[in-house]
């Protein structure tokens, strides 16, 4: 494997999407959980960049990214406010006391 | 003149939804008026003209394209398809939906989403590349997060729309992954460029990765089964008429948005049906058994879904496996019975709901022990949940009948034997599914009314009209089938032209 930009991208792209699914899985603060959602995100908007860049599409890519910068800026924003409310109800913000409903 | 009507379509759910806003906040301080509530009726009615316009065009050219610089929309079978389910469920539930928020706080953010919700669903249906399609797919899933957490000062309603937000999040993720490798493989985002790409590619494994992932991705929002574990919550929690167009439509969004893309790299491999005939029979079973030990209504409900989604991907999964076009339009059958059904339930129960605990300001779960007698007082509700109920069950007069006989037909015509045992499973399945309905309708028609039913409210009018269209609907179309044929045979063909290389 070379050292070239784009393997540099790559790995930032699996790692990221590691770290990640680790974040959500692993954590048990809300706000943590949102923090973990949003690395998420970002290994895919490297992906779509990454994926643009190879194939010469450079505007399609980054046209892309943009627009899910704007759509995962709100789900926060969303997952924040809801964080807020389980705050001011719950008086905690951890996880395992959010778990009243019944299987 | 026909682009104008599908720009309309879109346009008019979508932009009401700020004007319903404004108009819900200007008029706060008189909520007897419920002018949000009118705005988005009329609006939802008024999308009703452009549909039928395009629906009969549609019927002699085969699909209008619209684009907007990259923004590029086909109004196909698919997207009819949808569209007419959306907006049907969406305007009964709107008529419904003022009544039962009475006194409720927030009441123009409610309709406003509702709203945006619908268009976005629209907008999914008819979208011709992978990129618009989830720019559709996400502003949906954003206002029904929002809808779901709607009562904000439930501890449940709270639990369940970050279970539901997070899952989701999570799962569009893995659709972005799918989408970056197909512009890795095929350098566009374009349906068909991607489709006659994937002629020339078989067995490519990036495109293979690409549909796992996809399948994954939507598969949240469609309820696949180890992907289900939001739903339950999310249906019981959210107000009525959101788990009604919950489990009506926007799960149905979600398998239809998963058709599209997996539709574009049905050229790669066959094993897509075969995966979609496996995930239906873990569906069924799964949904069905949980289902089984419930003891509140809504939850029972969405369970039930889960065995419902089933069924669809039975008959999907035939159409893409076998390439048997009845698979496709029983499938497709199915998914508008289950929109029409399940909305039905959803939104009869929701009525038992407000009339037993939300008019007394009690937020608690609908047990299916309080719905005991419930027919003497609320006869209108009683008879069209069980309608629903039966007809969910697969009883012969109904609806739901008609669509699981269209799918077990074309199971039988593959001719092979894995698919024919997978059809008796399925049967047995239904059969099995009889008893969870059966019990809850022979508890609304017992003698002695339950504690809960003695002190009801009387219900309001405006909440019996939805319930007796839906009924009326279900079985209009259980005796004739055949008048649904013009919005799911399209929506069959669409998917036929593009597994049959």
């Amino acid at each position: 494997m070379t050292f070239s930009a784009a393997n540099v991208v790559a790995v930032g792209v699996l790692g990221l999407l590691g770290v990640g699914f680790y974040g959500l899985l692993a954590t048990r603060n809300l706000i943590k959980v949102v923090v973990a959602l949003q690395i998420l995100v970002k290994s895919a908007i490297l992906g779509l960049i990454l994926a643009g860049y190879l194939r010469g599409q450079v505007v399609l890519g980054a046209s892309l990214a943009i627009t899910v910068i704007v759509a995962d800026t709100i789900v926060a924003v969303i997952g924040l406010a809801l964080a807020v409310q389980v705050r001011r109800k719950f008086g905690t913000l951890d996880l395992r006391s959010l778990s009243t409903l019944r299987r | 003149m026909v682009s104008n009507a599908f720009l309309w379509l879109i346009a008019l759910p979508l932009g009401s939804s700020p004007i319903i806003y404004l108009a819900g906040r200007l008029t706060r301080k008189q909520p007897r008026l419920k002018l949000a509530q009118w705005v988005s009726v009329l609006s939802l009615l008024a999308a009703w003209w452009p549909f039928i316009a395009l629906a009969r065009a549609g019927q002699q050219s085969g699909g209008f394209s619209l684009t907007f610089g990259a923004v590029d929309l086909r109004f196909d079978g698919l997207g009819m398809l949808l569209a007419g389910v959306a907006l049907m469920l969406a305007t009964l539930v709107a008529v419904f939906s003022g009544p039962y928020l009475t006194g409720e706080e927030g009441e123009e953010k409610y309709f406003a989403l509702l709203n945006t919700m619908t268009g976005a669903m629209i907008g999914l249906g008819c979208a011709a590349d992978l990129f618009n399609l989830w720019v559709w797919f996400e502003t949906m899933a954003i206002a029904s997060y929002m809808l779901v957490a709607f009562h904000r000062n439930q501890p449940g309603a709270l639990e369940a729309g970050m279970k539901y937000l997070v899952q989701s999040a999570a799962g569009s993720v893995l659709i972005l992954l799918g989408i970056s490798l197909v512009i890795l493989q095929t350098g566009s985002v374009n349906l068909a460029v991607i489709r006659s790409a994937a002629v020339s590619l078989p067995g490519s494994p990036a495109l293979l990765a690409a549909g796992a992932l996809f399948i994954t991705g939507f598969g949240v929002k469609a309820a696949l089964v180890p992907l289900h574990t939001w739903l339950p919550d999310a249906h019981s929690q959210a107000p009525s008429g959101i788990s009604a167009m919950l489990s009506g439509v926007v799960i149905e969004a979600g398998l239809i948005a998963l058709l599209r893309a997996i539709g574009a790299l049905a050229p790669t491999t066959a094993s897509w049906g075969y995966l979609l005939l496996g995930i239906g029979a873990l569906n069924m079973l799964v949904g069905n058994l949980l289902a089984l030990r419930q003891t509140q209504v809504k939850r029972m409900l969405a369970f039930s879904s889960l065995s419902h989604v089933g069924y669809m991907l039975l008959g999907l999964g035939i159409g893409f496996a076998f390439h048997v076009e009845d698979g496709f339009t029983g499938g497709f059958f199915h998914l508008l019975n289950h929109g029409m059904l399940k909305g039905l339930a959803f939104l009869a129960s929701g009525a038992l709901l407000y009339t037993l605990y939300i008019s007394r300001q009690q937020y608690c779960p609908l047990m299916i022990s309080d719905l005991a007698g419930a027919a003497r007082r609320y006869p209108v509700a009683a008879f069209t949940l069980s309608i629903a109920l039966l007809g969910l069950g697969g009883l012969p007069p109904l609806s739901g009948f008609m669509s699981k006989w269209q799918i077990f037909v074309a199971g039988f015509r593959t001719e092979n034997t894995w698919v024919i045992a997978l059809v008796i499973f399925a049967a047995l399945n239904s059969v099995l599914s009889l008893a969870y309905y059966a019990p809850l309708v022979n508890t609304l028609y017992r003698q002695e009314p339950s504690q809960a039913v003695q002190q009801g409210k009387p219900m309001p009018f405006l909440m019996n009209v939805p319930l007796l269209l839906l009924a009326l609907g279900s079985v209009v179309l259980g005796i004739w089938p055949s008048l649904a044929g013009w919005i799911t045979g399209p929506a069959g063909a669409v998917l036929m032209t593009l597994v049959v290389r």
